[in-house]
């Protein structure tokens, strides 16, 4: 039986890993993984784990009501603009992080800060989060 | 690429509906989707002389069908607008579907094989068919409209993590533009502030626009003497600090058409056909950028592919609508389209220098957030209005200088950029 791509990346998020691609023609890394390299579009593709270390560049925040249910108990959230140290920019929620304008323009003031994954589960699916270190 | 039409292309005329809420808005209240798609294919086929036995094809965009309850939309349409017999197909191209359809019509058209292409869009964001019923609708609570919008976004791994537009396509571009440029958080706010009262008054002057209230007039109907004192109250919150309401898109009901021609088509014509000169059109996921906001590369894609065809400058530009669900990020592509220089955007505005009598007019039919939003009809209704300016038929809120070259960029969710270049007019 295949197994999905998808299903998988989830199934290694619940195990604390972040699993994306490497691509065995360019070098490239695609994260979270697709079926194809997003640099070159080759499918010649290999697991590659990533550290879930990075840094904030952006924190802002969300509506509430969530548009999706999953997240209606979370919201509003601090949501970042966030980049992987091998390079990827991600968005996800960053934990233990005020979102009142007081806050978030002290954070904003410190400029770039580094972060780190703290994957949470949201009705029985693990997120990819992050928390400042 | 050839990147090149083989033979001219015009855009003959154009219809819109006024922008609202089927459920309120005095013009639309009682209508059904089918019956307002007909109000502005009527007004197209009338604007540009056509007959509904001229036209060749029909292209027919709707995007969230929980609302339209409409899927093979072109059949479903056809005997409404007087089209059964024609080549048609319904399209999706998010909120750019109008004018990635009018791309598609010019490419027929500039192969020889249609000679007239009618191209429509329709949408409802705020209600639904009520229980099935053929003309009763219900009206919809807003995160549901949200929830539906985000099918066309991410769904292996955005939507399902917490993905969430207001930060996203505002938060973080006005804190990545004012950290690039050296704005503080309190310019960015008066300034965002200027630019709603732009887009307000352009909409004050519209019959068409969802809200014809001007920002100020809010402000003391509101009970408040100071407009901008109303702009930071609690009227006004944050929807993604720091992002005010006022600075977002206002979802609307409606619905646009274009009758898209070959030459020939156009020289019996005896109005001012407008010229379709070039389009661009990109794609791309989630994440929308890197390291700073204010670029989206699709945007810079679409821009360079539709500039080369048109064989243009920016500096060629009289008139530009950019795709304005999010103010901030309005400024962006406007400074990445070349009509505003690179980090003056927001000088720009408080200077009005893009109101309709400004030396660089944008948006002046009121833009996403008071013109109204009505996802697969707004991009005909963004190109609707660059033809009424540039044939100097846009009444009060005409550009002293009539445009002879317009250009119209859209965002279809998430992400097809798409950009027109239309010259001609009076």
């Amino acid at each position: 039986m295949p197994e999905s791509i998808i299903k998988e990346y989830y199934e290694h998020l619940k195990e604390g890993k972040l699993v994306g691609t490497k691509c065995t023609v360019c070098g490239g890394y695609t994260f979270p993984p697709t079926t194809a390299c997003e640099k070159c579009g080759s499918m010649a593709l290999e697991p590659q784990e990533f550290s879930g270390k990075g840094t904030l560049l952006f924190v802002s925040h969300g509506v509430a009501p969530a548009p999706n249910p999953r997240f209606a108990e979370l919201a509003p959230y601090a949501y970042g603009h966030v980049q992987l140290e091998e390079g990827i920019f991600v968005q996800g929620l960053i934990t233990g992080v005020d979102i009142d304008p007081e806050s978030l323009l002290k954070l904003y003031e410190k400029g770039p800060m580094a972060v780190e994954k703290d994957i949470i589960e949201v009705e029985n699916l693990p997120i990819l989060a992050f928390k400042i270190v | 690429m050839e990147g090149k039409f083989r033979e001219p292309v015009y855009i003959l005329g154009a219809g819109c509906t006024r922008f609202g809420n089927l459920m309120e808005t005095p013009e639309l209240k009682g209508l059904t989707l089918q019956e307002l798609a007909a109000q502005a294919v009527k007004e197209a086929l009338a604007d540009s002389k056509t007959s509904p036995d001229e036209i060749d094809a029909v292209i027919i965009g709707n995007v969230t069908m929980q609302t339209s309850n409409l899927p093979a939309t072109y059949s479903q349409l056809s005997k409404w607008l007087g089209m059964e017999m024609k080549a048609g197909v319904h399209i999706d191209a998010g909120c750019s579907t109008t004018n990635v359809g009018v791309s598609m019509a010019a490419m027929s058209v500039a192969s020889g094989v249609y000679r007239k292409v009618l191209v429509v869009g329709l949408e409802s964001t705020s209600s639904r068919p009520s229980k099935l019923s053929p003309y009763e609708r219900e009206t919809i609570p807003t995160e549901e409209m949200w929830l539906w919008t985000d099918y066309c976004i991410n769904q292996a791994y955005g939507v399902p993590q917490g993905y969430d537009i207001f930060p996203v396509y505002n938060g973080f571009l006005a804190l990545g533009y004012c950290r690039k440029y050296g704005y503080s958080i309190e310019d960015f706010d008066r300034s965002m502030f200027e630019l709603c009262k732009t887009r307000r008054l352009h909409a004050s002057m519209n019959k068409k626009a969802i809200n014809q209230e001007k920002l100020e007039d809010e402000a003391t109907r509101m009970g408040y003497s100071d407009p901008y004192e109303f702009w930071q109250s609690p009227y006004n919150p944050f929807l993604s600090w720091p992002s005010r309401l006022r600075s977002a898109v206002v979802p609307a009901d409606g619905a646009s058409a274009l009758v898209i021609s070959c030459k020939e088509e156009a020289e019996k014509y005896d109005g001012l056909p407008i010229e379709l000169s070039g389009f661009g059109i990109s794609i791309g996921d989630l994440p929308w950028y890197g390291s700073d906001p204010t670029i989206q590369n699709y945007d810079v894609a679409s821009f360079k592919k539709a500039y080369k065809m048109a064989d243009i400058q920016p500096s060629d530009i009289d008139y530009l609508h950019v795709h304005d669900c999010s103010h901030i990020s309005s400024i962006c592509t406007a400074e990445l389209s070349g009509y505003l220089p690179q980090g003056e955007g927001l000088e720009y505005v408080k200077d009005g220098r893009l109101r309709f009598d400004g030396d660089r007019p944008m948006s002046t039919h009121g833009g996403r957030h008071a013109f109204g939003h009505a996802w697969a009809a707004s991009a005909g209704a963004d190109t609707y209005e660059a033809m009424k300016q540039m044939r100097g038929i846009a009444g009060d809120r005409q550009i002293p200088k009539t445009p002879h070259t317009s250009v119209i960029h859209t965002h279809g969710y998430g992400m097809i950029s798409t950009v027109l270049v239309l010259k001609g007019g009076k």
